[in-house]
């Protein structure tokens, strides 16, 4: 099964006086269970890219199709409902909702999907042992540490089982051991629960880590490498 | 219903993420609130008792007089009628109450001074608690009986005309064949009324008496019914109608004082005015800080649009925000509104503008009067005028781009 | 431009719409500040002129004690020559000499009681607007002509006419039967009937001779055209009265207590409600300069360290919220003044109000000037205030301390 397959993309921004081709008549096909990272130079057109798979933008031409469903030509809402069911997202930073504690984080995706409190409550409780959050459930983002936050966002994105987790630069902030053990985290969810990963960064410890290395240059890839993980 | 638990939860804890912010704007709404209510019960106040004062002067809810009484209040226009014919058709109509009255223009003279007063002729039983005479509190004693050969007169009246309690005043009037009508009396009582030029124009005397004085046998000038509510006269009209059956023109007391009767809707209509006017100064702080609170959550908002929320969600959270601010700056209000209004309930003595409170057809105490409907009103009017003021922020954050909003540093 | 200036402006414009939000929440207030006081300041001009120059004029000279009690023996004793001799004291005044007392009047079909004032044809129209209101026959002419003027209301009850008889019966000045017969002059209108059903006019002579009076009277009015200067006048007129007779001296404060206090009355409501309008801008303008304050803690951290004294940011806070304020102040100003002078040509009425006008001497329709204290005053007042809820903010800045301030974000 294709998890995500993108066709002739292109997307362009004006930026001052110039345009910039952020994606370039790209096309790649990522099956189910991959974990795949991209990497690019900034403005490579890693972060359009992740963003066109997420719905989050759109692109100028082409199609995407999550799961074998074409999403470019979504409304609004089904956009939001895809978002909501299908994927997880972790940021590069400010990935939390500052009014709410860890917790409640975890529990916002799965609140508003309608999940029942208990169930919920307890599914939320258990994700944050898992990614050794354990004790830290009733802090606010802002009384916990870079890497606690990038934690809650992963175990968030994780916690509803979806298809696809999209991460953008999720280590940026923070520093190697941490970085490790996120990375770890993602890989045993891939192993266990076959969810496909998709990570923009730049970071050579990431890249480490996956199965299919992609390099992308203005908008366009360039190398697309099968490797034996870590 | 899970989603507005959610909005509820957010809406509330992004409430006192800037409790300074949020308290100032509190204060401001408490204070709008308490200043709605509190303004309104005082002037509600005012009106009711210019109306209750205003109908016992008149008096009766509803009245009935010769058609052409009312613009020549004299003794040649007298009810068509006879007072005993009107008994039997009202006594068993089932009024609360009711009464016949004699009422003419006459001079009352002392042996010092006259003056230019209105007679009423009574049947002091059946006008108990109609007049804005407190029979317990004349001095002396009120009338006794319909053929009570004495007068009461008003305070500031004795004092005008240098009479007394036992001292003796003639009044002068018409009979129907326009001779002079004058008898002697003996002042039994002196009244106090609210409103101090009552003192000096009413006159009561025995209703049976000023028939014998003025030779009009068993004929009255007016009709007057009272209702159990002075807004609602209607029923109480079309039975006097029903029962006077052409014998004289009836009238509802809005029609006799249309000063009154008009003082009643301009009421409602300032409370409204004076409602929106306090939001309106309000709405500007509001917008602001919800202006304010959107700009600062770009990234949040855009966050929770990525995470899958609907931009409908958002444009509820905003509103919910604003709207739970709203909610509790109304309850203090309210109830600060209540807390200034019960210690004053008694009345607030405002005697220093008596005079200018006579004029304005009030008494020198004011007694608040806080409705229910008018703290509904204004607690209904902010939230739903509330809600239209939040729409723009909340829609501008509705609509942010998820993308971009999380990109903005 | 001075560099201070230049960035107090800059700061505001870095949140315009917030600026503008702040800056509209005065801009209402003063707009209807203005707009309110022209009307209630124009409306107490009018009511106080249409009052006093109807008949009350703005000064009168009286017997000790008839304010109080009106007694036909409390009288001025050769009112004419001394009307004269204050005549030619005060050359700029209008000046003239009234008695008044009670009769009953009767035509050949009706009797009433009314009020019978003896007045100076020759002097009266220049003190009261009623020689003004007859609408057929004339006014008074001579001195002594046994003439009376009375309204339309009165005519009609009385049903006579111009030219007719009438009979005055009263008691005069001793207590004895006054009886005159008098021919109807003319007949006034006021437009309101009980004003009109009960005062009558009759010469100074004929009511001197009727009356008993000896030559004297019971007040002579000084007419100054406008309030301002009554109350040194009254101390010159006082100076001026001979020592051989007690005299009082009342200005139209004492002579129409109702009506300073019912401006009194009704100015307390609408002071309450004025305060409450500024404190609510205020609030507004507090929350907006406490956020722009600690939005900006970084920055102050910065500049305070490089050697900025709190007092000088502080002043640079207040200074962006006068200039906010003067914003505030100009368009407000300018709006109401252009609201104001829109009325002051179509005119202004609410509903209900041509009931309410009857009563206070006011016009249906109500043409509100613009003047300069009123286009001030409440903007004034507005800006203060504004500067005042700006002094916490700008006071804060004292608790700042460099390095905490950097760090924040």
């Amino acid at each position: 099964m294709t998890a995500v397959r993108c066709v002739d993309l292109c997307k362009t921004y004006r930026q001052g006086e110039e345009d910039i081709k952020a994606l370039d008549h790209l096309s790649i096909e990522i099956v189910e269970g991959g974990f795949v990272c991209l990497s690019a130079p900034s403005g490579g057109g890693k972060t359009t890219l992740l963003n066109a798979i997420g719905g989050l933008d759109k692109p100028d031409s082409g199609e995407v199709y999550i799961a074998g469903r074409r999403i470019d030509n979504l409304s609004k809402g089904e956009l939001a409902e895809l978002r909501l069911r299908k994927i997880g997202f972790v940021f590069q930073a400010f990935n939390l909702i500052p009014v709410l504690t860890a917790r409640e984080n975890v529990e916002f995706v799965m609140q508003v999907q309608g999940v029942p409190a208990a169930e919920r409550g307890q599914k939320a409780l258990d994700i944050l042992e898992e990614v050794g959050l354990e004790g830290l459930e009733d802090r606010r983002p802002a009384d916990m540490s870079g890497g606690q936050q990038q934690r809650v966002a992963v175990a968030r994105a994780i916690v509803s089982r979806p298809a696809l987790v999209l991460a953008d630069e999720p280590t940026a902030n923070l520093d190697s051991k941490t970085a490790d053990g996120l990375m770890e985290l993602f890989r045993e969810l891939n192993d266990h629960h076959n969810t496909t990963f998709v990570i923009a960064t730049h970071d050579k410890r990431v890249m480490s880590y996956a199965k299919r290395l992609i390099r992308m240059l203005d908008g366009r890839i360039v190398e697309d490498i099968a490797q034996d993980a870590a | 219903m899970h989603m507005l638990a959610i909005l509820t939860r957010l809406a509330w804890r992004n409430l006192w993420r800037n409790h300074r912010r949020t308290l100032i704007m509190l204060l401001a709404i408490t204070l709008g609130t308490w200043a709605m209510i509190f303004m309104t019960a005082l002037m509600r106040g005012m009106v009711s008792q210019m109306v209750s004062d205003g109908i016992s002067a008149l008096p009766g809810h509803v009245q009935a007089h010769h058609p052409d009484y009312r613009d020549d209040p004299s003794i040649a226009n007298l009810i068509g009628v006879s007072d005993t014919e009107l008994y039997e058709r009202f006594s068993t109509a089932g009024f609360r109450q009711w009464a016949t009255r004699v009422r003419v223009p006459a001079v009352i003279t002392s042996e010092y001074d006259s003056r230019g007063v209105t007679l009423i002729g009574v049947d002091p039983e059946r006008e108990d608690g109609m007049t804005f005479v407190d029979y317990d509190a004349v001095e002396g004693r009120f009338l006794e009986s319909s053929d009570d050969k004495g007068v009461v007169i008003g305070r500031k009246l004795a004092t005008t005309l240098n009479t007394e309690l036992g001292k003796r005043i003639v009044l002068m009037s018409q009979d129907p064949d326009n001779e002079i009508a004058d008898r002697g009396f003996r002042v039994v009582g002196l009244f106090t009324a609210n409103v101090m030029s009552f003192e000096e124009q009413y006159v009561f005397a025995g209703k049976t008496t000023t028939q014998d004085m003025l030779h009009i046998d068993d004929q009255v000038s007016e009709l007057v019914v009272l209702g159990d509510n002075y807004r609602d006269v209607e029923a109480l009209y079309n039975k006097t109608l029903e029962l006077i059956d052409d014998g004289a023109e009836v009238k509802r007391w809005t029609e006799i004082d249309r000063f009154l009767g008009t003082m009643l809707g301009v009421m409602d209509g300032f409370v409204l005015v004076w409602i929106i006017v306090i939001f309106l100064a309000l709405s500007f702080g509001l917008v602001n800080t919800l202006v304010m609170a959107v700009f600062e959550r770009v990234r949040e908002i855009g966050l929770m649009l990525a995470l899958g929320m609907r931009p409908m969600n958002i444009l509820g959270q905003i509103i919910l925000e604003s709207l739970l601010l709203l909610a509790i700056g109304l309850a203090l209000g309210s109830a600060l509104a209540w807390a200034t209004v019960e210690p004053i309930k008694e009345g607030v003595d405002i005697s220093y503008v008596g005079e200018g409170m006579d004029m304005w057809g009030m008494s020198s105490t004011l007694v608040p009067e806080l409705l229910l409907s008018d703290v509904v009103l204004a607690n209904v009017v902010v939230l739903i005028l509330g809600f239209f003021a939040s729409l723009s922020p909340a829609w501008r954050a509705a609509n942010y781009e998820p993308i971009e909003a999380i990109t903005k540093v | 431009m001075n560099l201070v200036f230049r960035l107090a402006w800059r700061n505001l414009w870095r949140q315009p719409r917030r600026t503008w939000l702040t800056t509209g929440a005065m801009v209402f207030s003063n707009t209807l500040l203005v707009f309110m006081i022209s009307l209630q300041f124009g409306m107490y001009g009018l009511m106080i002129d249409n009052t006093l120059q109807a008949f009350t004029g703005h000064l009168q000279v009286q017997a000790p004690g008839f304010i109080d009690d009106q007694k036909m023996r409390q009288t001025v004793e050769g009112i004419v020559p001394l009307a004269n001799e204050l005549r030619g004291e005060f050359p700029d005044q209008h000046v003239a000499a009234r008695a008044n007392g009670f009769a009953l009047i009767s035509s050949a079909e009706r009797s009433y009681g009314v009020a019978v004032f003896g007045v100076q044809p020759e002097y009266e129209p220049r003190v009261s607007t009623l020689p003004g209101l007859v609408a057929t026959g004339r006014f008074l002419e001579d001195n002594d002509a046994t003439e009376i003027v009375i309204g339309a209301a009165l005519a009609r009850n009385l049903k006579v006419g111009v030219g007719d008889e009438l009979t005055l019966l009263g008691s005069g000045k001793d207590g004895s039967f006054a009886a005159a017969v008098v021919n109807i002059a003319g007949i006034f209108d006021s437009g309101i009937p009980d004003f009109d059903r009960s005062i009558t006019e009759i010469p100074l002579g004929l009511f001197q001779d009727v009356f008993y009076m000896n030559g004297s009277g019971h007040h002579i009015v000084l007419n100054n055209g406008g309030i301002s200067g009554v109350a040194e006048l009254k101390a010159r007129v006082e100076a001026t009265l001979p020592s051989d007779q007690e005299l009082a001296v009342h200005d139209w404060d004492r002579l129409q207590p109702g009506l300073q206090q019912a401006i009194k009355a009704d100015m307390s409501s609408a002071f309450f409600m004025y305060g409450i309008l500024v404190v609510l801008v205020a609030f507004s303008v507090l929350n907006t300069q406490l956020m722009s304050v600690l939005e900006r803690t970084h920055e102050f951290g910065i500049v305070m360290s490089l050697g900025l004294t709190p007092g000088r940011l502080g002043r640079l806070v207040l200074l962006e919220t006068a200039i906010m304020g003067l914003l505030g102040f100009l368009l407000g100003t300018f709006l109401g003044g252009l609201l104001t002078a829109w009325l002051s040509v179509n005119g202004f009425a609410y509903p209900g109000m041509e009931e309410m006008a009857v009563k206070f001497n006011l016009p249906a329709r109500f043409y509100p000037e613009v003047s300069t204290l009123s286009l001030i005053s409440g903007p004034m007042v507005v800006f203060l205030f504004t500067i005042i809820a700006a002094l916490y903010p700008a006071l804060r800045l004292h608790r700042l301390h460099p390095v905490e301030a950097m760090r924040a974000v």
